[in-house]
């Protein structure tokens, strides 16, 4: 009986991954979850940062299966705003995993630094996609003419540190990158107050 | 993720200023190789030292290169070989240190600590033979290092053995004359030796340990120079207060001794040995920019010796421990800042100028972690005054309750201001002057114990 119900339960709900940006000001967070919370909606996963001064958030709502994407927009084109909110929404196909993942045990983070010019990025996305090594998470800086990226990726499926390692040299010198790869749990030890002793019992 | 100001610290702290682990180092208990014959608990001894130690290197190599982090040395300590060889002759304890070197030799490590005796209070037959076997055991062998504890803060400090330290540290320089007194640089004599500490020459198994346990000496001065130099640079001078200094050097060693944990909990997890403690002290090696001298000239003395030499290393010794203690699970060892002479260029700089005397070096071990280490003397030295200056280093480990250590070179042939090198990491210095020699041997001639010291009324 019970299963039927969540059944039901989840029958009736549906997750939209709702996708905003905007020109920064104060109040974007506070107008978008209000339209969102006006149509019953409950917040389920969101992130958001801002770049150059403009706003970017992406978060993931259930709400009850008569709700709209359609409705989410009329929600968010109501918001009184300077600045135009554009705005994007899909519907989930899958569903959303709650439970907190840990990082790969082989998640290693590799830095690099060059000149700035144009196609850096894709220098490492190409290494990467054609080693079929996943990339977890990925920021990048300028500073004056530096350009720094920070690639977070799994190593699992490689055959050998060594050769990524050798192959990243050869990458480097080729490209003219600074490139250092190094274990992630290194940065979690000397960064993170907590967190370590998981860090080494694992 | 993490911030990338924050990652990009880190590289440059493991890439440009050469952050490493100083050593991991295998603590093994040999209590139960003692049986028959001489013949056989030698056997037994490399038996048992093999059992645990033949995959060591590897598995510390690997974990190195899949963090990234190099680990320098790989080490063996074993315990107290007096213990092991109970009853043992002159002659037998050389046989056993032949085995010890040969048992290190396999494991592919370069240096094996514990040919040690504590002896604080009293010094037994076997001692005694011990103590005699020094001088060759270190000759003849080239991997073993060798320690007598002659004091603690308990018991006080035993004058007997004192003065036998004084003429062993001769003989062991006499024996090895040809290399420059180099015995004498495998042998140190401990005030409060502490059981866990994963640094050579003092290293040993304590008889309180688990049958095997793994060590790690993180060290570092380098980076906490670089770092500093950095500070100063990006912050101004005149905007820095020495406190500001002393939060850096915590922080610092906060990073550095996360990354000796992390690397030395893989490498016991991978032999599947239970980890001991992190001793976090800064240990400087003859190489340009590893040196805790350097870190005294950046705090503010422009040489090594100067007023002010002895407060900044209490300064230092504080910092460090404070930013491990917490970085930290279990913490042991010696954990504070190292100023072995002949070890750290700018010290030994700092000798060849007359900037730094051994007076001055003595009251800087104060409130250091060690003590007089690697201090080349001069050859003609006498026994009675090497022991006098043993005992006075002693006193100071006794009343302070911490580990102190005397580890004095009397250089045979050669005079205060010539120079003498043993290279790698034994380094090079100027040998250094000791007044008053021949004027303490009414002293040591007294024999018996410093009574052990009261532990209350402390000004």
């Amino acid at each position: 009986m019970g299963n039927q119900d969540d059944k039901e339960r989840a029958g009736m709900k549906k997750q939209l991954v709702i996708s905003v940006m905007s020109k920064d000001r104060p109040g974007i967070i506070a107008d978008i979850t209000g339209v969102i919370l006006d149509l019953g909606g409950d917040l389920a996963d969101l992130n958001q940062s801002v770049l150059g001064g403009y706003f970017s958030m992406i978060l993931i709502a259930e709400f009850d299966r008569k709700i709209t994407a359609e409705d989410v927009i009329a929600g968010i084109s109501h918001i009184e705003s300077e600045n135009k909110i554009e705005c994007a929404i899909q519907e989930m196909d899958v569903a959303l995993e709650t439970e907190k993942k840990n990082l790969p045990s082989e998640t290693f983070i590799v830095t690099a630094q060059a000149i700035n010019r144009k196609g850096l990025v894709k220098v490492m996305g190409d290494f990467f996609y054609s080693r079929n090594i996943n990339v977890l998470d990925l920021g990048t800086t300028r500073d004056n003419e530096q350009y720094t990226m920070i690639f977070q990726v799994d190593l699992s499926q490689i055959d050998s540190l060594q050769k990524i390692r050798e192959e990243l040299k050869s990458l480097g010198e080729k490209e003219q990158l600074d490139l250092v790869l190094q274990h992630n749990d290194i940065f979690q030890a000397t960064h993170e107050v907590s967190g370590f002793v998981e860090t080494v019992s694992r | 993720m993490l911030r990338s100001d924050q990652i990009m610290a880190t590289v440059e702290m493991v890439h440009k200023e050469n952050l490493d682990v100083r050593t991991v180092t295998m603590g093994i208990n040999l209590l139960d190789c003692r049986t028959g014959t001489v013949k056989e608990t030698c056997a037994a001894v490399e038996a048992k030292i093999a059992e645990y130690a033949t995959n060591f290197v590897e598995k510390c190599e690997e974990v190195a290169q899949k963090y990234g982090i190099p680990v320098v040395n790989k080490r063996i300590s074993v315990t107290p070989a007096a213990l092991v060889g109970a009853g043992f002759s002159k002659d037998d304890f050389i046989d056993l240190a032949k085995s010890l070197d040969n048992a290190a030799a396999n494991a592919g490590v370069d240096i094996l600590g514990g040919f040690t005796a504590h002896v604080e209070k009293g010094i037994t037959k076997t001692d005694m033979a011990f103590i005699e076997s020094i001088p060759e055991a270190l000759a003849v062998t080239k991997r073993l290092c060798a320690s007598i504890n002659v004091g603690s803060s308990q018991k006080g400090i035993n004058m007997d053995a004192v003065a036998m330290m004084g003429r062993t540290v001769k003989e062991l320089a006499e024996q090895t004359k040809e290399s420059g007194g180099f015995g004498a640089a495998k042998f140190v004599v401990f005030c409060n030796q502490p059981g866990d500490n994963p640094f050579m020459a003092g290293a040993i198994h304590g008889v309180e340990e688990a049958d095997v346990v793994l060590n790690v000496g993180v060290s570092g001065p380098g980076v906490i120079a670089r770092s500093l130099e950095k500070t100063i640079k990006n912050k101004g001078r005149e905007n820095l207060k020495i406190d500001d200094i002393a939060e850096e050097i915590k922080q610092i060693t906060f990073r550095v001794t996360r990354c000796g944990e992390l690397i030395g909990r893989q490498v016991s997890k991978e032999l599947g040995i239970e980890f001991g403690v992190v001793d976090l002290s800064l240990a400087p090696t003859p190489k340009v920019g590893d040196s805790v001298g350097e870190i005294l000239q950046i705090l503010g003395v422009d040489d090594v010796g100067a007023p002010g030499s002895t407060a900044i290393v209490a300064l230092l010794n504080d910092a460090v421990k404070k930013g491990g203690i917490f970085a930290s699970k279990a913490v042991g060892g010696l954990s504070g800042a190292f100023i072995p002479v002949m070890e750290d260029a700018v010290l030994a700089d700092a000798v060849g100028k007359g900037a730094l005397t051994i007076e001055k070096l003595e009251a800087m071990t104060c409130v250091c972690s060690v003590g007089l280490d690697m201090v080349p003397i001069p050859g003609d030295v006498d026994a009675d005054t090497i022991s006098a200056i043993i005992a006075d280093e002693m006193a100071i480990g006794m009343i302070n309750n911490k580990t102190t250590a005397a580890r004095l070179i009397p250089v045979p042939g050669k005079k205060a201001g010539e120079h003498v090198s043993f290279g790698g990491l034994f380094g090079e210095s100027p040998i250094m002057e000791v007044i008053n020699n021949g004027k303490s041997n009414r002293f040591i001639a007294w024999g018996g114990r410093i009574p052990a010291p009261i532990h209350s009324f402390k000004n």
